[in-house]
C-alpha cells in the first residue's frame, strides 16, 4: 500500500556554517520506512555518521541535529503536540534524542515541513526563522545570556508578533552543559541528552516557526468516527479527572508506597516528608491552572505559584513527576516551594531538571563521603535539603563556574575529574538515571541498561507492571516486556504523538494504527508499524555498535549493585550480576544481537539507501 | 431561549481541541489557524489561557462598519452573509475582542456562527470550559458568589440527627 497522503514530503536542511537552506524532497520508500520523528532523525543521523566515516564530535560543526514531528502531529486525536529532536549526543557520544511537548511540532508541520537538519556552525548567535517553509538566519547576537523565556519574549518583539512558535536555549545551551535542553512554549522542554548543548554548539539559539498550512489527513470522516472512541474511552476513564487534576504529581505518593521514589541520591526509596512535596499539597495550596499540550485532553502540565515567604511570586508550568522527584526527594528538599524555584530555575537556564537532581545529588553524597572536599565545592558547604547551596549550584553549571563547569560536563566528566564519583552518581552510558529506581526490578534494570540513550525511562517503564503483577515472572517475561515496550513507546516518538494515553489510561495502541491509516492512507497492521519501530531500535543500536558500544556499555549504575535502599518496602535489594548478566545475554538472543550485544553485520544492509542522495557523492 | 457560547478562561488548559473541531466541522481540514475560535496564551506575567470567540453582540460594533451589509444579527447570532461580504475585513479591526479571524487560503473572514445552535466546541472541550448557556442564567454563578462571599455574615453551629452543621446569615442591623 501506499503514502496517500499525512506528509508534506519535504525536508529542509539548514547549513548554518554557510548560511543557506535547502528545500529537499522526502521519498515515499523513506517516508514509508521511518515514519517520522525519531526514525527520520535515526536515519539523517546514520547517514550524517557514514557522510564522516563515523568520526563526529558531537559539540563540533558536523553533528547534524534533526528536528521532527510525526505524521499524526498537530492531527485531531489525543495528544498530538510531540516532537523529537535528534543527534549524536555530547552527554553519551552516542545516539541521543528528546521529544518535547507543546505546540512547537504542530506549527513546524503547518510550516509544511516533516524534518529539519541543521549542520554547521553560524558565525555569530543566530535565530533560524522558518515561516511557511521559507527560511531566514537572523543573527541575533543581543540574546546571548538571556534566559529561556526572556529570548522568546525579545524575538517575539523584534518580529512583532505573538503568533509563531519559538525553540530555544537557555545560558546552559549556550555554555555547553552537556544536559542542556531545548526549551518551548514556558516550560515543554526537550530535556535529555544534552540537545540544548548541540544548538550551542552550533551558535543557535533559537528556532522560530510560523506556518498556515493545512495538515494533510487522507480520511477527515474517518479520522473523527476513531477519535470519537479514543475520547469518549479517555473522558469515561475512571482515573482522567484524576489526571487532569494532579497530572504526573500523582506519581509521588505512588513511588513512595512503592519504594522507588528516589531519596537523597537514590540512598532510599521512600522519604519520610513526601507528603509536602505531593500532588496533594501542590493542589492545596499551589496550583493555580491546568496546561496541556496540543489537542490533549489529559493537560498533565500544572501552572503553580508561591503566593507567600522567600519564594513568594515564583510562577512556573510544573513539576512534573520527575523534576519533582529529582530536585525534591532526591536532594532532600521538603519545601515545595523551594522545588518549584528550582525547577523554574532550570527551565529559565535551559537545564535539565533529571539531570541536574541526580548531578547534584550525586555532589552532596559525594561530600558527605568525602570523596569531594570542602575546596572542591569552592568553600561552600552542602548538604541534604540546603536550599540555598542547590539553587547557587544550579545556576554555577547553567554558567560553568567554579565546581559548576565540571559538572556541567555530567556523568562522564564528573567521573573523569573524580573517579570515585563513580560510586555515587547514577548514569548509564553517561546519561544521569530518571526518577525510577531499578533495584527492586529486573526488567526496569534492563530497560536502563539497553535503552539506547542512557537510563531514561522512556524506552520501556516496566517498573509498574512488574511491581505490581510481575514477582514470580519467568526472565523470558521480563526480556519480552522490555521488548515489546522498546517497539512500542519509540513509536509514538516516530508518529509524533504522547504516549499517556496510552500507557496512563490503557488507550489501546490499535487506535493509533488506525489513526496512521486515516492520516497517511496506508493500511498498515499495529504489527507491521512496529516492525518499523522495531528496524529503528535495530538502527540506533547500529549507531551506537559503530561508535563503540558493546555489551560493557549496557551495563547498570554501581549503586544499583552494591547499595540497597535504606528503609522502606524495597529495603536491602539490589541487582545481583549474575541475574543481570543472565536477562541481558537472554535479551540479546531474542534481539538476534550476538552474545557482545553486536547486531549481525547483514543488518547494515537494511539501511543502505541515502535519504539525501547528494550526501553519499559528497564522501 | 437565546443561548450564549460563553468562556471559562480559569478553566482551559490550552489544548486547542476548539480550535480543531471547529476547522474540522467548517473546511473538512485540519487546520487549527481556521478555525472560528483560538486560544490566546501568555505566560509568565500573566498566566492565561484564554479562548477568543465570538460573544454574538445584540449591538455588533462588527455589522455597524461592514460596508456590504453582510453581518446580520439572525435569531441571537451574528451571521456572516458571504454573498454580500467584499472581504476588506474591516469586521476584523472593529471587533473589540479580536474574535473573527483571516487565512490566506479563505476569501471570507472566519467567524463563528455557533454551528446552528449546537457549537463543537462546547461538546469537544474536555475541560468545559466553554459552555452553551441560557441568557437568563449569564452571570448567575458570580452573582451567587457575591452573595456567599458578602462579608457581614455571621454563623453558628448546630447539631441534626448528631451531624454538626452551619448556618449562616446576617443580622439585622440597628437603624442608625
Amino acid at each position: 500500500m501506499s503514502i496517500k497522503s499525512g506528509y508534506f514530503k519535504k525536508h529542509l536542511h539548514v547549513d548554518l556554517t554557510r548560511g543557506n537552506a535547502e528545500r529537499l524532497d522526502l521519498s515515499e520508500t523513506f517516508i514509508k520506512k521511518y515514519i517520522g520523528g525519531r526514525g527520520f532523525g535515526a536515519k539523517l543521523i546514520w547517514d550524517n555518521l557514514r557522510k564522516h566515516d563515523f568520526k563526529i564530535d558531537p559539540l563540533g560543526p558536523d553533528n547534524l541535529l534533526v528536528i521532527a514531528p510525526g505524521p499524526l502531529t498537530g492531527v485531531y486525536l489525543p495528544s498530538s503536540g510531540k516532537n523529537s529532536f535528534v543527534a549524536i549526543s555530547p552527554a553519551t557520544g552516542l545516539y541521543g534524542d528528546s521529544s518535547m511537548g507543546g505546540g512547537f511540532g504542530v506549527e513546524l508541520r503547518q510550516a509544511g515541513i516533516d524534518a529539519v537538519s541543521i549542520t554547521g556552525r553560524a558565525p555569530e548567535l543566530s535565530v533560524l526563522l522558518i515561516e511557511n517553509g521559507e527560511t531566514t538566519i537572523l543573527a541575533m547576537p543581543g540574546l546571548k545570556g538571556k534566559n529561556c523565556l526572556e529570548a522568546e519574549g525579545l524575538i517575539k518583539e523584534r518580529l512583532g508578533t505573538h503568533a509563531v512558535h519559538v525553540a530555544t536555549i537557555g545560558v546552559g545551551g549556550e555554555n555547553m552543559v552537556k544536559f542542556a535542553c531545548v526549551n518551548t512554549d514556558w516550560s515543554r522542554n526537550a530535556g535529555r541528552t544534552g540537545i540544548g548543548a548541540i544548538m550551542g554548539s552550533k551558535n543557535l539559539k533559537a528556532i522560530v516557526v510560523r506556518g498556515d498550512k493545512d495538515i494533510p489527513v487522507y480520511n477527515v470522516a474517518g479520522l473523527v468516527a476513531e477519535n470519537a472512541i479514543a475520547f469518549k474511552y479517555m473522558r469515561e476513564h475512571k482515573y482522567f479527572r484524576m489526571w487532569q487534576q494532579e497530572g504526573l504529581m500523582n506519581v509521588i505518593a505512588y513511588a513512595n508506597e512503592k519504594g522507588i521514589l528516589p531519596s537523597y541520591n537514590f540512598k532510599d526509596g521512600v522519604f519520610a516528608k513526601h507528603d509536602q512535596i505531593n500532588g496533594a499539597t501542590m493542589l492545596s495550596g499551589y496550583k493555580i491552572g491546568d496546561s496541556a499540550c496540543f489537542s490533549c485532553p489529559m493537560c498533565c502540565g500544572n501552572i503553580c505559584l508561591v503566593k507567600n515567604g522567600k519564594y513568594a511570586g515564583t510562577v512556573v508550568e510544573g513539576p512534573e513527576y520527575e523534576s519533582c522527584a529529582m530536585l525534591g526527594s532526591n536532594l532532600g528538599i521538603d519545601n515545595f516551594a523551594a522545588v518549584l524555584s528550582a525547577n523554574r530555575l532550570c527551565d529559565e537556564l535551559g537545564i535539565d531538571t533529571i539531570s541536574t537532581g541526580g548531578v547534584i545529588g550525586a555532589v552532596i553524597e559525594g561530600y558527605e563521603r568525602g570523596i569531594l572536599s570542602l575546596a572542591d565545592l569552592d568553600g561552600r558547604e552542602i548538604t541534604w535539603g540546603d536550599e540555598e547551596a542547590i539553587l547557587g549550584l544550579i545556576q554555577k553549571i547553567a554558567r560553568r563556574q567554579g565546581i559548576g563547569n565540571v559538572l556541567a560536563d555530567g556523568a562522564r566528566g564528573i567521573i573523569k575529574r573524580w573517579p570515585e564519583m563513580d560510586k555515587v552518581i547514577l548514569h548509564v552510558k553517561g546519561l544521569e538515571q530518571s526518577a525510577y529506581d531499578s533495584r527492586s526490578s529486573l526488567s526496569m534494570a534492563l530497560a536502563y541498561a539497553t535503552s539506547d540513550i542512557g537510563a531514561h525511562h522512556t524506552r520501556a517503564w516496566t517498573i509498574a507492571k512488574e511491581m505490581e503483577q510481575g514477582q514470580n515472572w519467568s526472565d523470558d517475561e521480563k526480556v519480552d516486556i522490555v521488548i515489546y515496550h522498546q517497539k512500542v513507546r519509540p513509536l509514538f516518538d516516530m508518529l509524533g504523538v504522547c504516549r499517556l494515553p496510552w500507557i496512563e489510561l490503557g488507550l489501546s495502541e490499535r487506535h493509533y494504527a488506525n489513526f496512521y491509516k486515516y492520516v497517511t492512507g496506508e493500511e498498515a497492521s499495529l504489527e507491521e508499524l512496529l516492525e518499523r519501530s522495531n528496524d529503528i531500535y535495530n538502527l540506533t543500536r547500529l549507531i551506537n555498535v559503530r561508535l563503540g558500544t558493546s555489551r560493557k556499555d549496557d551495563s547498570l549504575p554501581r549503586k544499583v549493585w552494591a547499595n540497597p535502599p535504606l528503609t522502606g518496602p524495597t529495603a536491602g535489594r539490589i541487582i545481583k550480576q549474575d541475574d543481570f548478566n543472565r536477562i541481558l545475554s537472554l535479551y540479546y538472543q531474542k534481539r538476534g544481537w550476538n552474545e557482545d550485544g553486536i547486531p549481525p553485520a547483514s543488518l547494515e544492509r537494511k539501511f543502505e539507501d541515502w535519504a539525501v542522495p547528494a550526501w553519499n557523492e559528497h564522501r | 431561549m437565546t443561548k450564549r457560547l460563553t468562556v471559562i478562561p480559569e478553566q482551559c488548559s490550552g489544548c486547542r481541541i476548539c480550535e480543531l473541531v471547529c476547522a474540522i466541522k467548517h473546511f473538512r481540514v485540519n487546520n487549527p489557524k481556521k478555525a472560528a475560535i483560538r486560544v490566546m496564551i501568555t505566560y509568565p506575567h500573566p498566566v492565561m489561557r484564554m479562548p477568543i470567540v465570538c460573544s454574538q453582540c445584540r449591538s455588533p460594533l462588527c455589522a455597524r462598519v461592514c460596508p456590504a451589509d453582510a453581518l446580520r444579527l439572525v435569531n441571537g447570532v451574528v451571521q456572516l452573509i458571504e454573498e454580500n461580504c467584499v472581504s476588506c475585513y474591516k469586521c476584523l479591526e472593529a471587533c473589540p475582542f479580536g474574535a473573527i479571524y483571516a487565512h490566506q487560503d479563505c476569501d471570507l473572514p472566519i467567524k463563528c456562527d455557533m454551528c446552528g445552535g449546537d457549537p463543537e466546541c462546547v461538546k469537544a472541550c474536555p475541560k468545559a470550559a466553554l459552555r452553551l448557556i441560557p441568557e437568563a442564567v449569564l452571570g448567575e454563578s458570580k452573582r451567587l458568589n457575591n452573595v456567599l462571599s458578602y462579608a457581614q455574615m455571621k454563623e453558628i453551629e448546630f447539631y441534626e440527627k448528631g451531624e454538626k452543621k452551619i448556618i449562616r446569615y446576617a443580622e439585622i442591623g440597628e437603624e442608625s
